[in-house]
């Protein structure tokens, strides 16, 4: 497979190619990512920002980008309406805790790799049970199903004591790398540096960085993998039934489409990748509890999602970045001085008006999907016209193949 | 235009008001005459579905031949486009079968009843938001290998192949439809008419034992409908039955034969084009006159 790394790589990949071939707002969306991490930058140079707490940043990206893949393959590719991503995103982070914690009440010590599938499992078989009444049904009924069974699975999360710990949450999840040969011990062995690039504030990197450090390599493995596969199976006939099944699900099924299994497979799959972050945050925070399932998590994902464009990976992960610029951001607001209030507790109002400002001018959201569902190197052989001979709307936003 | 095996049956079924003479349309008699079951590619027998109060379909029972294009009138109201829904399977029935190609499909649901070749198309068809119009044309294949999760990431040489085949397919039948031109551009772009035609030519990718349509030519302009009209007529010359559903009396009464009239849910008349439009019964049912 003649993969093509177009404008859908990551927006920073696609920095590496020519910055005037692309669109005004790749470009746009290239500025301010560069000029968001310049900001970072500068704050890690001069002092503001601990360079493990940028690392930790890093990591929460990541998580959302995860996130936001999920629910993109689930709302962008099929347009199921899933209000319960906190519930599978709790659901991987307890299933591996449950198996790696130090106070977890039936288990504990096991290697966080058994965890993951724990997790991922987990939240398969969530995503089954609660799609085979509701994805026979119309959309909206899995959207009042799925807002229920949030609520329901942090409750039973929060009670269960005698396998969940409870309010008190499960403590001491070791790193994802434990037990692992040279990962394990990477921290340590590790020598403490000392950074000095603006005088007087120096940047030192220890234990902990190293630490982050290994967290972000994860959390880039779990992107990078599922990134790929999201990409190699979207473009493809079943991606194209989901898009189907999107525009009319009707349609679909007078064209033979069992579109019953087609959505149980875009659930599920998205619902996994949630588990994945949540496995990602459980042994990034080493500290979960039953907040993690607060629905608020479930509409940040949401807003990255609507934000980037629904059905694109990339937008996905912009979505991502954003929303925790946001997120973080708004920390360090409160220190200006001279503004009389608190401004980091006004971010949802930010995310507000960000979304009525994106819904407003742009609906189809900042990198909407531009790519025909077809199979890439069948297209490339077939004997037909090219996709440059007539203009779809958002193929101006850039090349169809590269 | 179509001629049908069992030729030479005259009619003496439903209609005894209008003797079945014309002799350029050999009109074949649906209910009550022995068709030879090969011969019948959908069978409608003694359909009824209510809602609530309201009897939509009442026992209505009609076959189609392979081969033809059978017309289906009725006036507003009468129950045509429920029970198109109920032989695609969109509506469950309250009573009676419907057999596609010899299969009981009574209970199956819509995709089942396609994949034994039966495939319907809608009277306003909603447009596919992102999808270009070969995109759209490409999910008309049936059991296509790319359409299972797992053969794409083992079996991508096999995807390769048949993707090409179907893609090369459907830019041969856009042109066929004299709509090639088409086939990048957005699908939202086309108009109504054109839209019609894509679907009709994405129905042609599913290689449909019978088609349903839907109105095929409602709200497209003159031009375009004659176009569609023979295109109907060249498929059909290529072996593919229609059943369709019109409003547009010129049209419908051109093309299909035989015609089943719908009045009130039950099949009220049938026969050729000529016996139809001589039927006082029909004329009484669209004029309201009723009983």
């Amino acid at each position: 497979m003649s993969e093509s790394p177009g404008p859908d790589a990551d927006a920073d990949a696609a920095s590496a190619g020519r910055f005037g071939d692309l669109t005004p707002t790749e470009q746009g969306v290239l500025v301010f990512v560069a000029g968001l991490l310049a900001l970072l930058a500068l704050g890690l140079v001069t002092g503001g920002l601990g360079p493990t707490y940028f690392m930790y940043l890093i990591g929460l990206v990541g998580m959302y980008v995860l996130l936001s893949f999920g629910l993109n393959a689930q709302w962008g590719y099929t347009g199921l309406i899933n209000f319960s991503v906190a519930a599978f995103f709790g659901l991987g982070a307890y299933g591996t805790a449950i198996l790696t914690a130090d106070n977890s009440p039936i288990a504990g010590g096991i290697s966080p790799v058994l965890g993951l599938f724990v997790g991922l499992l987990l939240a398969a078989v969530l995503a089954v049970i609660i799609g085979i009444p509701t994805l026979r049904l119309r959309a909206d009924y899995l959207a009042i199903a799925s807002l229920g069974l949030a609520e329901v699975v942090r409750l039973i999360v929060l009670n269960e004591r005698e396998y969940t710990n409870g309010s008190a949450g499960l403590r001491g999840i070791p790193g994802f790398f434990e037990g692992w040969p040279v990962l394990s011990t990477f921290p340590q062995a590790m020598p403490g540096l000392r950074i000095e690039i603006v005088p007087g504030s120096p940047i030192v990197l220890q234990q902990p960085f190293y630490q982050a450090l290994l967290n972000v390599g994860l959390v880039f493995v779990f992107v990078a993998i599922t990134f790929l596969l999201l990409r190699r199976v979207h473009r493809s006939p079943w991606g194209r039934v989901l898009r189907t099944i999107r525009g009319d699900e009707d349609l679909a099924e007078a064209l033979g489409k069992n579109t019953y299994a087609f959505k149980m497979q875009s659930f599920v799959l998205g619902s996994v990748i949630m588990a994945l972050a949540g496995v990602f945050y459980a042994h990034l925070n080493l500290f979960v509890s039953p907040g993690d399932f607060e629905p608020i998590n479930t509409f940040y994902v949401w807003i990255a999602v609507i934000l980037g464009g629904s059905g694109s990976n990339r937008g996905a992960m912009f979505g991502g970045f954003v929303v925790i610029a946001i997120r973080e951001g708004t920390r360090f607001l409160n220190g200006i001085e001279f503004i009389a209030f608190d401004i980091g507790p006004l971010r949802l109002l930010a995310v507000g008006v960000l979304i009525i400002l994106v819904m407003r001018f742009r609906p189809e959201g900042v990198l909407p999907p531009q790519r025909e569902l077809i199979w890439p190197s069948a297209l490339d052989d077939a004997d037909v016209p090219g996709p440059g001979e007539t203009q779809r709307p958002h193929a101006t936003d850039g090349g169809e193949q590269s | 235009m179509s001629d049908t095996e069992s030729a030479g049956d005259p009619d003496p079924a439903a209609d005894g008001a209008a003797p079945d003479a014309d002799a350029e349309s050999t009109g074949s008699v649906y209910e009550g005459a022995n068709l030879d079951k090969e011969d019948v590619v959908l069978e409608v027998d003694g359909l009824v579905k209510t809602f609530g109060g309201l009897v939509a379909t009442d026992d209505a029972s009609f076959q189609v031949e392979r081969g033809t294009v059978t017309g289906l009138i009725g006036p507003n109201g009468a129950g045509k486009s429920t029970l198109f829904n109920l032989i695609s399977g969109f509506y469950e029935e309250d009573a009676g079968t419907v057999t596609v190609n010899g299969a009981d499909v009574t209970d199956a649901t819509p995709h089942r009843i396609a994949e034994h070749g039966l495939i319907r198309t809608f009277q306003t068809p909603r447009k596919l938001e992102g999808m270009t119009v070969r995109e759209a044309m490409l999910v008309g294949p049936q059991s296509q290998t790319g359409e299972s999760f797992l053969s794409l990431l083992t079996a991508g040489d096999t995807v390769r192949e048949e993707e090409r085949a179907n893609l090369e397919d459907a830019q041969r039948i856009l042109e066929e439809f004299e709509i090639g031109h088409l086939a990048t551009q957005a699908a939202t772009d086309l108009s109504g008419g054109q839209m019609k035609l894509v679907e009709l030519a994405r129905a042609m990718l599913a290689e449909p034992e019978v088609l349903l349509l839907d109105e095929p030519v409602a709200g497209v302009n003159p031009t375009l409908a004659n176009k569609l009209r023979d295109q109907i007529a060249r498929l059909n010359e290529q072996g593919v039955t229609f059943l369709i559903i019109e409003h547009d009396m010129e049209f419908i009464m051109n093309l299909a034969d035989p015609i089943v009239v719908l009045d009130r849910g039950s099949v009220l008349v049938e026969g050729t084009p000529d016996a139809v439009r001589a039927d006082d019964r029909v004329i009484d049912a669209y004029l309201g006159g009723g009983e």
